[in-house]
């Protein structure tokens, strides 16, 4: 759901990630049966949310429920167009420096204060204020005034051309008459948030269940479907069993559970399934600090000694694919002709013994000025395929002499204690990426604070410069021309060594009518959804 | 007949137990395949000559990891107990023998210990520090050696009061020798027993650890490390979870059934009574 906006914003991780996009495949035909509301729909998530200030969510949980609750400015139709969502309508000025959006005027927050013009320049405050951690900051710096001419026109004039700018304004705006004399980094709205999307919050059981009921005003029509049940369920096991028993009706399968254990009877009368390429990838992220993974020659003989191929075949049986770098496959910022590295652990080693790196005392682990090459990588508890990804790349790292430990830590303590903190080594994580191929947050020099995406610490000047180029940069051809370079840039310096992509493989209930897959997934037209009268589960 | 139906059981738990410690010693003669050695190209695939017991989901051979896996949690079971029997020796013979506030110092802070609910109590503390082999030992053992107190400090209650123990006294010993060379060693039987139970109970935490992600880091692996993969592939994959399963269950089973044989051995009292 709400794909709209967890596409667009960038989100630091993989695990088994859920609709939050969706398929390309059937728009299958169902019996429609009479569109009717009530009904609830059990959502699972491996992991818990951790704030619910919108401008500071930045892991799928906390997106998902977000996504539900909040609005924002615009947001991307089924066809990858920008439409409004609270804007009624937008007038971009002078090339690109100015836009005007007109606000919808009937649009109320859950407890019933209108949204007015004055909410979207608090939210632009908040986003700018250095004291808030929020990672969304570089969207918004490029501002030079946001004016409220009255309470249904916000005119915003940036300092210089800014490609990303209208969609950037997917942005969940926030309630200025509840927040202002907030602090953001604390505040309990984080826990009991108030928007203005299709669903109201109502409790949040912390490691449990967060549940939302629907908005019955919403301005673009009542959902069908009145709760929304997000449980958070921690172990794919424990969700496939939850499956079987139809104790969920939304989930995301794993490709072992896609390719082999769903295609019974059962399954196929209760569940219909989708599948299509997610807007992320999987990386093996470098603390570029570390002194171990300063040397670029060491990074680049990681990549050369990782058989990616081999991992999408043993771990996706080939629902994935090996990707080079920062940009998605099918986006026109990609750049094909960046060849990955291929499997050569000759190769790895020679680019080892270039950075001094030796088995000088011959008991198989290479070393240098005495101390062997050993290092920890923090993996989060509950994926599994990421796991299994690590202790292959374990085995490669032991096949060119690198000690390689792996570490399971559970979701929020990884990023709180240990990414936010820069008190890792290296990490296998991943990135949902926005539709737009600016990529200033995660790789732009200036990105490396607190609670910020850059924490791998990459800094490449003409990189930076790039970045600035092609946010600058309206013409696609030319945009293209710039992150092209950029894809090249990242690529030989290895600040991740990227490994693969997944498919995202979504599953519903299939009394779930109008579920529909379009470019952007399946959860687009969400508060379409409804389960027939006769069908209906829960009252 | 009972009994002798025991002393069956008995030995076939020795038997099982040695088996499992020679796999233990001899780990790289009995396991030919490495276990930590992946083929992507026999990935679950269900028992056969190559592969007797099955592949995991990387393809490594079960049986092998299973075999070295021995090793990880006979180890804990040896170490995290040995380190309970310590202290439990120490704090049950200075509180039986000395007894008053001591002894009231002492149980009280056994009773305290024991009202922690050990297992939650030994996942934060690996949640704090890092997850190790050493770690879980050493948590393990600092967390189980209350039974062993009690039992020694009620031995030694009783044992104190003897003759041999007064006659020790006229010829002049200290404490410190009274307790080591004439109450331990007559107390040792039933910490004997509570020890070959310990060893089955620290093998159990080690695999629950493990099977939650916070025991034996991968890719060493352990009883509890397999099934834990197994427990997602549950639906295609019962090789992955049965003989792991099987593994642990026989082996805690032959501790309890060899402690129980112990003390019928070394308590012919309470043996006698029980006919």
């Amino acid at each position: 759901m709400n794909k709209n906006l967890t596409d667009r914003k960038k989100i630091p991780l993989i695990m088994a990630v859920f609709f939050l996009s969706s398929a390309f495949l059937f728009a299958a035909t169902q019996d429609a049966g009479e569109p009717s509301y009530g009904d609830a729909i059990v959502v699972s998530s491996i992991s818990d949310a951790r704030t619910l200030v919108p401008i500071l969510a930045s892991d799928t949980a906390s997106s998902d429920i977000c996504g539900m609750v909040f609005n924002g400015l615009v947001k991307y139709d089924k066809n990858v167009r920008i439409v409004g969502e609270l804007a009624e309508s937008w007038e971009i000025l002078e090339g690109g420096l100015v836009i005007i959006f007109h606000l919808k005027k009937n649009v109320k927050w859950h407890d019933g204060a209108p949204f007015t013009s004055k909410d979207v320049l608090f939210t632009y405050d908040k986003l700018i204020d250095p004291k808030v951690r929020t990672p969304y900051s570089g969207d918004f710096e490029r501002i030079k005034s946001l004016e409220t001419p009255d309470a249904h026109t916000v005119k915003v004039t940036y300092k210089e051309p800014f490609a990303p700018s209208l969609s950037s304004w997917g942005m969940w705006i926030m309630p200025e008459h509840l927040l202002k004399n907030e602090d953001l980094n604390k505040t309990s709205f984080g826990r009991n948030p108030v928007g203005t999307g299709p669903y109201k919050f109502k409790s949040w059981k912390t490691g449990e269940k967060i549940e939302l009921i629907s908005n019955r005003d919403y301005f673009d029509g009542r959902p069908y479907i009145d709760r929304y049940i997000f449980r958070i369920i921690p172990d794919d096991a424990t969700i496939f069993l939850e499956l079987q028993t139809q104790g969920v009706d939304l989930s995301t399968l794993s490709p072992l559970q896609y390719t082999r254990q769903t295609g019974n009877n059962f399954f196929r009368e209760h569940y219909n399934k989708f599948r299509y390429p997610s807007f992320g990838y999987t990386y093996l992220g470098y603390n570029l600090t570390d002194p171990k993974f300063r040397d670029v020659r060491v990074r680049q003989a990681i990549n050369y000694a990782i058989n990616k191929e081999e991992i999408v075949k043993a771990i996706f049986f080939g629902l994935a694919e090996v990707t080079t770098g920062p940009f998605m496959k099918d986006s026109w910022a990609y750049n094909r002709d960046v060849k990955g590295a291929p499997y050569d652990i000759a190769r790895a080693g020679e680019l080892l013994r270039g950075a001094g790196w030796l088995d000088t005392d011959g008991d198989g682990w290479i070393d240098k000025s005495g101390k062997p090459f050993e290092f920890t990588v923090l993996v989060n508890q509950g994926n599994g395929e990421r796991l299994r990804a690590a202790e292959m790349i374990q085995k490669y790292m032991e096949d060119i002499g690198i000690k390689m430990k792996i570490r399971i830590v559970e979701w929020s303590a990884m990023l709180n204690e240990f990414i936010d903190k820069r008190r890792f080594e290296a990490v296998l994580m991943g990135w949902f990426l926005s539709r737009d191929p600016d990529n200033y947050d995660i790789w732009h020099s200036s990105k490396t604070r607190q609670g910020e995406f850059n924490f791998a610490g990459y800094k490449n000047e003409e990189v930076d410069k790039l970045l600035l180029e092609g946010r600058r940069t309206f013409d696609e051809s030319k945009r293209a021309a710039i992150y092209h370079r950029i894809h090249e840039l990242i690529y030989a310096d290895q600040p991740y060594t990227f490994l693969y992509s997944s498919d995202i493989l979504p599953i519903v209930n299939s009394r779930f009518r109008n579920v529909e897959s379009s470019p952007i997934g399946i959860g687009y037209n969400f508060i379409k959804w409804y389960v027939p009268k006769s069908e209906q589960k829960y009252r | 007949m009972k009994s002798f139906l025991k002393n069956k059981m008995v030995l076939a738990s020795s038997i099982f137990i040695i088996v499992i410690l020679a796999f233990a010693l001899f780990a790289p003669f009995i396991a030919k395949q490495d276990p930590s050695a992946i083929d992507t190209n026999a990935i679950l695939s269900g028992p056969s000559a190559a592969h007797i017991l099955g592949t995991d989901t990387l393809g490594r051979d079960i049986f092998s990891r299973i075999v070295y896996g021995s090793r990880i949690s006979l180890s804990i079971g040896f170490i995290a107990v040995g380190i309970a029997v310590i202290i439990g020796l120490f704090f049950g013979s200075v509180a039986g023998y000395y007894g008053g506030k001591i002894d009231t110092v002492i149980m009280r802070f056994v009773d305290i210990m024991l009202c922690f609910p050990t297992f939650f109590l030994i996942l934060a503390v690996i949640a704090i520090l890092e997850p190790s082999i050493v770690n879980i030992m050493i948590v393990i053992g600092l967390t189980s050696w209350m039974g062993v107190a009690r039992l020694v400090r009620a031995e030694i209650l009783t044992l104190k009061e003897r003759d041999f123990v007064a006659a020790a006294r006229v010829m002049g010993a200290g404490d410190a020798w009274i307790i080591a060379r004439h109450l331990i060693p007559n107390a040792i039987g039933p910490v004997f027993v509570s020890a070959t139970l310990g060893i089955g109970g620290a093998i159990l935490t080690e695999s629950a650890l493990s099977f939650l992600g916070i025991g034996v880091q991968p890719p060493t692996p352990s009883w509890g490390n397999i099934l834990m993969d197994g427990k997602s592939t549950l639906g295609v994959a019962w090789w992955l979870t049965v003989f792991p399963g099987l593994f642990i269950l026989f082996t805690v089973l032959s501790y309890n059934l060899l402690s129980e044989g112990l003390r019928d051995m070394l308590e012919p009292k309470l043996r006698d009574d029980r006919k």
